[in-house]
């Protein structure tokens, strides 16, 4: 997947070199912090139903691609969500572009981070186009959004949805229109957050690489840093820098997404992994039951 | 895949126009025709009466400050339950969801039947100018009680079930009916009679002030409608989705909760138990005009309008000279409605309604 073919999904009229005017100046001020890292949790604890996660000491920069892994209960989702700012931290503090996430406005910080939910359901059989438009609400009333939905559409590959009522779509397809969603909402940012739990579980395996490529390609394009919750080891060593690997409530290594992580994601697991290198490069693994 | 986006505009949007233009002029209609029938028959140069020096003759006295205002509260009072109606579904992302099935009008009726009876001796301490606030305000903090309990209670017990929520609604349903049975237990028979109008609800008590009055909250409360409604949308992503994109989803439940708690309190506190039009007045609209709630909630009050309005003529002149209050035509038929709702929900969720 190049910029080219990219560049060959947008609308006429909305080219790439076009980004830069439409970029938000609100959004490019909130990073008025030098040198603070884009998302920094320092020691951020929750409760959740008398258990506890954390403390999650990291640290995200600008453009880098995240996976986390880790077995079901884990504290995958809950780590993901302190990020979000959907749960507060007990204690510590989690900070974007420099601030705590507290103390900015929701309008604010949905300028600068976008997030894609593991469940879809919208209620009322909305039309595929107002599921879209509202990943721009905190942008409204802007003369650009109609282009917008229609090139976040294209480029999620949702584009032939146009017009259908989204509680008639198929599984497959309403992850599309939710990804549109959310490249809606981080179209004309620079250097934002795209926070990703499990996209694409359930999906057909064809889809899951179709929707990975759209991803990967908008968030390299305008520079995003990428998080996702996965499942699939190969998912997250294909296309991901680091792996953050989570158990019992604890991001318990911090690792590079290469062959140096399989003995962790072994232990993580408890299983036994075969490496295997394909003929492009990349690396995948096999999983088999660990010998006792 | 790449379409020009001019030709992908959905079916259903293309008639913008006509569908709001439609039922304007239905509405305009129907309170056209209501004025004109009844007991007493109107001629033509009643209808000129007010502006001309003449004293009013018995048609015109009876179209005037009868018909007109009780058409016209009507006309409001369905508006307000039809906004009520479709806020309520917006607020717990659900299309069953209403006033009067969740008990918040119930919670009205109880705080405005205690007020009645239980609290009469009390209304001698108020200014008589202010007497005719008393009802709807007490309504007002029942309603608003029994809302944000309801919120509380059902996200804490069941979060995220439609079910839950419409158990809940039911459990305090049960709660502020018994209680209004009991100021019926403990009432005189003077008392007696204006409670028996509470439970069976009426447009009967249709005075040009309270006309007034109802107006000024409708249009109080539409104007704030009108400020949610894309915040609405963006719920319908569910709650934490609409916090994502940017929606603050505690102030905007706040605002919603308070203004329904008016439009129920407005409703009850004139007209008292008028049950399925907040339900079905947004659900025949979503059909015709889909779900932005944009477009949703100023249409949903002009058919909560015109259903109520229809209803109530009816109600008043098919046993003429005697009338059916409104509330329980409107159970007759709402009840077979909210049945075949039902049918509809569960056809598209397989069975998971």
């Amino acid at each position: 997947m190049t910029a080219l073919h990219w560049a060959e999904r947008l609308p006429p009229g909305m080219l790439l070199t076009e980004l830069d005017a439409l970029a938000d100046p609100e959004a490019d001020a909130a990073q008025h912090t030098p040198d603070a890292p884009l998302l920094a949790l320092a020691s951020a604890t929750v409760r959740l139903a008398r258990r506890r996660f954390g403390p999650f000491d990291l640290r995200v920069a600008c453009g880098e691609r995240i996976a986390i892994l880790g077995p079901s209960g884990a504290g995958k989702s809950t780590l993901l969500k302190l990020i979000a700012g959907e749960s507060a931290a007990d204690e510590g503090a989690v900070q974007l572009d420099g601030q705590p996430l507290r103390a900015r406005h929701a309008a604010t910080i949905a300028r600068r981070r976008a997030v894609l939910p593991q469940s879809h359901s919208v209620a009322f059989g909305m039309p595929v186009e107002l599921v879209v438009q509202l990943g721009r609400i905190a942008c409204e009333p802007d003369p650009q959004q109609p282009a917008i939905v229609a090139a976040a559409l294209n480029a999620a590959c949702a584009g032939a949805l146009a017009g259908r009522r989204f509680d008639t779509l198929s599984g497959g397809e309403q992850a599309r229109v939710q990804l549109a969603r959310v490249f809606a909402q981080l179209w004309d940012v620079r250097a934002g957050l795209l926070l990703v739990d499990e996209p694409l579980a359930a999906l057909d395996p064809g889809l899951q690489f179709e929707l990975m490529d759209s991803l990967q390609t908008f968030a390299r394009q305008r520079g995003h840093a990428l998080i996702a919750v996965l499942h699939d080891i190969n998912q997250a060593l294909a296309n991901f820098d680091r792996l953050w690997l989570v158990n019992d409530g604890r991001v318990t290594a911090d690792l590079p997404a290469s062959r140096v992580a399989i003995p962790a994601l072994e232990r993580l697991y408890g299983v036994a992994l075969r490496c295997i290198d394909d003929e492009a490069g990349g690396l995948s693994v096999l999983a088999r039951r660990a010998v006792a | 895949m790449t379409t020009p986006h001019a030709t992908t505009l959905p079916r259903w949007r293309r008639p913008r126009w006509p569908v709001p233009l439609l039922l304007v002029g239905v509405l305009l209609l129907a309170l056209a025709v209501a004025v004109q029938l009844g007991a007493v028959p109107v001629a033509a140069r009643d209808w000129w009466a007010p502006f001309g020096d003449d004293a009013m003759s018995g048609g015109a006295h009876v179209l005037w400050q009868l018909r007109w205002p009780r058409a016209l509260l009507a006309v409001l009072i369905g508006a307000s339950l039809g906004l009520a109606g479709a806020l309520t579904q917006g607020l717990f992302r659900n299309p069953m969801a209403d006033p009067g099935l969740l008990g918040v009008t119930s919670g009205a009726a109880c705080a405005a039947a205690l007020v009645l009876t239980v609290f009469a001796a009390a209304h001698a301490s108020i200014p008589p100018a202010w007497r005719i606030a008393v009802l709807p305000a007490s309504a007002f903090v029942g309603a608003l009680a029994v809302c944000f309990l309801l919120d509380r209670i059902a996200r804490w017990l069941t979060p995220g079930s439609v079910a839950g929520l419409l158990l809940t609604g039911l459990a305090l349903n049960a709660v502020t009916m018994a209680v209004v049975g009991l100021c019926t237990y403990l009432a005189t028979d003077e008392q007696l009679r204006s409670l028996s109008f509470w439970t069976l609800g009426s447009l009967a008590s249709a005075q040009w002030g309270v006309v007034a009055l109802v107006a000024v909250v409708l249009a109080a409360s539409a104007w704030q409608a009108r400020q949610l409604g894309h915040a609405l949308n963006a719920l319908a992503l569910g709650e934490s989705a609409a916090a994502h994109v940017g929606v603050d989803v505690g102030a905007v439940r706040r605002r919603l909760v308070i203004v329904v708690a008016l439009l129920s309190a407005v409703a009850v506190a004139w007209c008292g138990l008028i049950a399925f039009i907040g339900l079905m007045a947004p659900h025949l609209v979503r059909g015709v005009a889909g779900a932005d709630q944009r477009r949703l909630l100023p249409l949903a009050m002009i058919a909560g309008a015109l259903l109520l309005l229809v209803a109530d003529t009816v109600a008043r002149t098919v046993v003429i000279p005697a009338e059916i209050p409104v509330g329980i035509f409107t159970s007759l038929i709402g009840g077979p409605g909210f049945l075949m709702l039902l049918r509809g929900v569960a056809r598209q969720q397989g069975g998971h309604a």
